[in-house]
């Protein structure tokens, strides 16, 4: 089971990420809980500065973009 | 009797109504529609698109092959107080492409870095320089404002940067000990080295386009130019960026292009349809000077309307006329100076995460430094 977070205030890259995220998971054909993370300070916490961030794992895999479907679904099966 | 005759012949005879108080009536129908197509026609000009177009492929190539995660280390708690408010008073340029990154960022450098001085720098100067907006400024209402306006949006960010840690900042140690995490690059998808130098080397090409096609010349050498260097920046993008790069660079063009230029055509559509209904005269009395009173309004205007990106020129140029001459150049420099950094949603996030002190004096700062700058711009334009 892979957990699999969307950090991001709600902004419409963040929105495209979630959707790339959902789309991955179900080409990989993975176990996967994805969690959005919407509130700022949980945000900050994670010393995140830049919006989209993406967690696997509780690590972050990408920061300030949103990668594609294709990217997201390499780093899921590299794990 | 008589009326009823009439209406039968009116039937009859259309244009006949022309005069009537019928609320269809073209009379008073068209003038405003005819006015908001003239605007939209007036902004999908060959002149504003040979800009746009070039803008929006440097802001996808920006967003997509530099590595802006690098500027963030001068932000952090140790950076050099002067390098921390340089790159807080300019990066807006190339991070700030969208404006949800903006807000994060203000807290992040908030909490976890330089503190208030540099965040608020960063918050005001980011949107107010924003690339295709200075782009569309310059050339829309003239080269001249779209210069004022980066030089006043710069120096206005410091000031308030500076001013705002003076007064906050007094030996305050606000020691939150999480570390900010590890950013991971992009996978690189052919392994394949490249010299640093080459992705802003393509985007000065891609500059360079934008200059040629906006650039007085005449058109054959104009066009003889632009061709040279399109073709010289798709084969420098063919040869030295991987095919995932290729492909987020177009994919981040097509994006922003896809979210902001509807907004700004149907936006554009509206101010020209609300600017013929705004009475000349009134605009006109309040706005027609460049004293104090003018630039007050205007930038109080600027500060409280919620302006989609790039939505400030159009307002300012068609709306408030400044194209016509309605409007004196020192209001219209103040509205687009306190106008795209904010607006009535994001000064309540911005009061959440500084609170009621520190918010209150950013507003009032941003407000009264809009007018003085329009002012002196007014009196120098």
């Amino acid at each position: 089971m892979v957990k699999i977070e969307v950090l991001g205030t709600g902004c419409a890259k963040c929105k495209s990420l979630a959707k790339n995220v959902e789309k991955a998971v179900a080409e990989a054909e993975v176990e996967a809980e994805v969690v959005k993370v919407e509130s700022l300070s949980e945000i900050m916490n994670r010393g995140v500065m830049m919006t989209p961030a993406l967690f696997i794992d509780g690590e972050a895999v990408a920061v300030g973009r949103a990668p594609s479907v294709a990217e997201i679904k390499g780093m899921l099966l590299k794990r | 009797m008589a009326n009823l005759a009439l209406t039968k012949n009116e039937l009859s005879c259309p244009q006949l109504n022309v005069y009537g108080s019928d609320p269809l009536n073209p009379e008073i129908l068209f003038p405003p529609l005819a006015a908001g197509i003239e605007a939209l026609m007036e902004y999908l000009s060959a002149h504003v698109l040979t800009c746009l177009i070039p803008a929006f492929f440097i802001a996808g190539a920006i967003a997509a092959l530099l590595q802006r995660e690098a500027v963030l280390k001068y932000f952090g708690k140790d950076a050099p107080k002067w390098l921390c408010y340089s790159v807080a008073s300019t990066s807006g340029t190339i991070l700030a492409v969208c404006s949800c990154t903006i807000l994060p960022m203000f807290a992040g450098i908030h909490r976890r870095g330089a503190g208030i001085g540099p965040a608020t720098a960063f918050l005001f100067a980011g949107p107010a320089i924003n690339l295709l907006a200075v782009v569309l400024t310059a050339r829309v209402l003239g080269l001249e404002l779209g210069a004022a306006r980066i030089a006043a949006a710069v120096s206005m960010s410091v000031i308030i940067g500076l001013v705002m840690a003076a007064i906050f900042d007094r030996g305050q140690k606000e020691a939150e000990e999480t570390e900010a995490c590890q950013i991971p690059a992009p996978e690189a998808d052919g392994g394949e080295e490249r010299p640093g130098y080459i992705p802003p080397v393509f985007i000065g090409v891609l500059v360079g386009v934008l200059l040629a096609a906006t650039s007085g010349l005449p058109l054959l050498p104009k066009a003889a130019l632009v061709s040279i260097l399109a073709l010289a920046s798709a084969l420098l993008l063919n040869s030295r960026f991987t095919r995932m790069e290729k492909s987020s660079f177009f994919g981040e063009t097509w994006w922003l292009a896809k979210r902001i230029f509807p907004l700004l055509l149907v936006g554009t559509f509206i101010t020209g349809v609300i600017g013929y209904f705004l009475p000349v005269d009134l605009i006109r009395t309040v706005f027609g000077e460049s004293d104090f009173v003018a630039c007050l309004v205007a930038s109080v205007v600027g500060a409280l309307l919620y302006m989609p990106t790039l939505l400030e020129v159009p307002i300012v140029g068609t709306m408030f006329g400044y194209s016509s001459g309605t409007m004196a150049p020192g209001p219209a420099l103040a509205l687009l100076l306190a106008g795209p950094s904010m607006s009535l949603p994001n000064m309540i996030v911005i009061w959440r995460i500084i609170g009621s002190k520190r918010a209150s004096v950013y507003i009032s700062l941003v407000v009264l430094l809009s007018t003085a700058m329009g002012m002196i711009y007014g009196a120098i334009a």
